[in-house]
């Protein structure tokens, strides 16, 4: 550690659901907090007007529950500094932990690893190049639905988000054609069910076809068809639409990990799935981010209070990092 | 982090504040309910921080200004138009994993 750097007890790279969950029980605990977030906080639940899973609360916009996390997490006395994007990490000799946004550098004893996820990408022809020129491929129905007044678009993905952005998506365009590679949803069932009275409702703007894939998505300029599949009978066609709205997943945000911790081929952190740990001593992870993730809110937030908990072990202990996971074992030791 | 750096524009004032303006122009089309919009704010009001002087950094909310909205064709947001000398030159649709420097690669190369 240099003289000038101050030490902070923990340093969390997110400021979403898992993050916030962190700094509440370490701010609560007195512990210096310092939360990192390239953008504003919130991350993926932002996009979702709609929140139905989270206990003790029977429908809440996700930009207000992060509000309230945040307003939350600061009266206990984290701080938190917004557009400071984490580029690199460093174990330092002393065994603290150095956090880079660029140039800026921060220490800390302990780091919590929440930066999240971020869309998959279908990875077909046309999709970048119709992305890219704002031309009608689109992650977010909640944000470009209604720039798709009087037209038609087609919704690929079978989740929880590919079914509540399609029951959005059918407020607004003239036509809604959901494809699905499977022959049936992968959503909650009471998803599932509202999407499937829509589709059964008389005129019904909503068409489902199942099995179907889509392969390429074409146009002069802006997109104009895409190309389907079904993966059944191996037919084709040649779909006309104006937008392609695309839901088939998540990937985790951790390309600036590569070197530091270890991650899958599939860029998911390792870590130990009881208390957190992940490859380099002190540096926990929560949420979506880490192998096993449910990637749910609930989740996210558990996996953060966790990390927080198990935290105070390895101040106690930092041997216990490599110790094996113990029945005998209560975190933080209160 | 910076704030109040950037500049709300309206149909009306487009004209004389984007077309015709003597530096380049990163303008911001955006909406209050749309999360990723939301979310770039503070890495737009640091970038226009950073390059006062040399680069305007303008909002235009879809939802209130639909003239400038739509003559440019706007199908997703936040879309982010880089205006130098009155025309396009370049652009960004949606929060990129490395936004804020996808767009000063794209601000440095017109600045030359």
């Amino acid at each position: 550690m240099d003289r000038n750097d101050l030490l902070y007890d923990v340093i969390i790279v997110g400021a979403g659901p898992a993050g916030l969950g962190a700094a509440v029980y370490t701010a609560r605990d007195r512990l210096k907090t310092l939360i990192l977030e390239k953008f504003m906080p919130g991350g993926q639940i932002n996009n979702t007007d709609r929140i139905e899973n989270y206990p003790g609360f029977e429908r809440i916009a996700g930009p207000e529950l992060i509000e309230r996390m945040q307003e939350q997490v600061h009266s206990f006395g984290a701080e938190s500094k917004t557009g400071s994007d984490v580029t690199r990490l460093e174990k330092l000799p002393d065994g603290n932990i150095a956090v880079y946004c660029d140039e800026t550098r921060y220490v800390a004893r302990a780091v919590i690893l929440a930066p999240g996820s971020d869309y998959r990408k279908l990875g077909i022809p046309g999709e970048d190049e119709f992305r890219n020129a704002g031309a009608g491929v689109s992650y977010c129905g909640t944000c470009d639905a209604p720039f798709f007044r009087e037209k038609q678009v087609v919704a690929v993905g079978g989740g929880n988000t590919a079914v509540e952005e399609t029951l959005h998506l059918v407020k607004y365009a003239d036509k809604v054609t959901l494809i699905h590679r499977r022959d049936e949803f992968r959503a909650s069932r009471i998803l599932a069910e509202e999407l499937l009275a829509k589709a059964d409702e008389p005129h019904s703007n909503l068409v489902i076809k199942y099995d179907t894939i889509a392969t390429a998505i074409e146009g002069q300029g802006k997109v104009q068809s895409v190309k389907l599949r079904n993966v059944k009978t191996d037919q084709e066609e040649d779909y006309p639409c104006d937008g392609v709205f695309i839901f088939v997943g998540m990937v985790p945000n951790t390309t600036f990990l590569h070197g530091f911790v270890d991650l899958t081929d599939g860029g998911f952190i390792k870590c130990d799935c009881a208390y957190l740990r992940t490859s380099v001593p002190g540096v926990f992870v929560a949420g979506d981010c880490r192998i096993g993730a449910a990637m749910q809110l609930v989740t996210a937030v558990a996996d953060g209070v966790n990390a927080a908990m198990w935290l105070k072990h390895y101040y106690r202990d930092p041997k216990w990092w490599s110790a094996p996971v113990s029945d005998m074992l209560q975190p933080g030791g209160w | 982090m910076a704030e109040g750096n950037t500049i709300k524009v309206t149909d009306a004032e487009f004209e004389s504040v984007v077309l015709q303006s003597d530096v380049p122009v990163l303008v911001d089309f955006w909406a209050p309910w749309c999360g990723p919009c939301v979310m770039a704010t503070p890495v737009l009001e640091k970038i226009a921080g950073e390059y006062a002087g040399q680069l305007k950094v303008c909002k235009v909310n879809v939802d209130e200004e639909r003239q400038i909205a739509s003559q440019h064709g706007i199908m997703s947001i936040p879309t982010l138009f880089l205006f130098k000398d009155g025309q396009v030159v370049d652009q960004v649709t949606g929060v990129t994993p490395n936004f804020e420097a996808d767009l000063k690669k794209k601000i440095d190369a017109q600045l030359g």
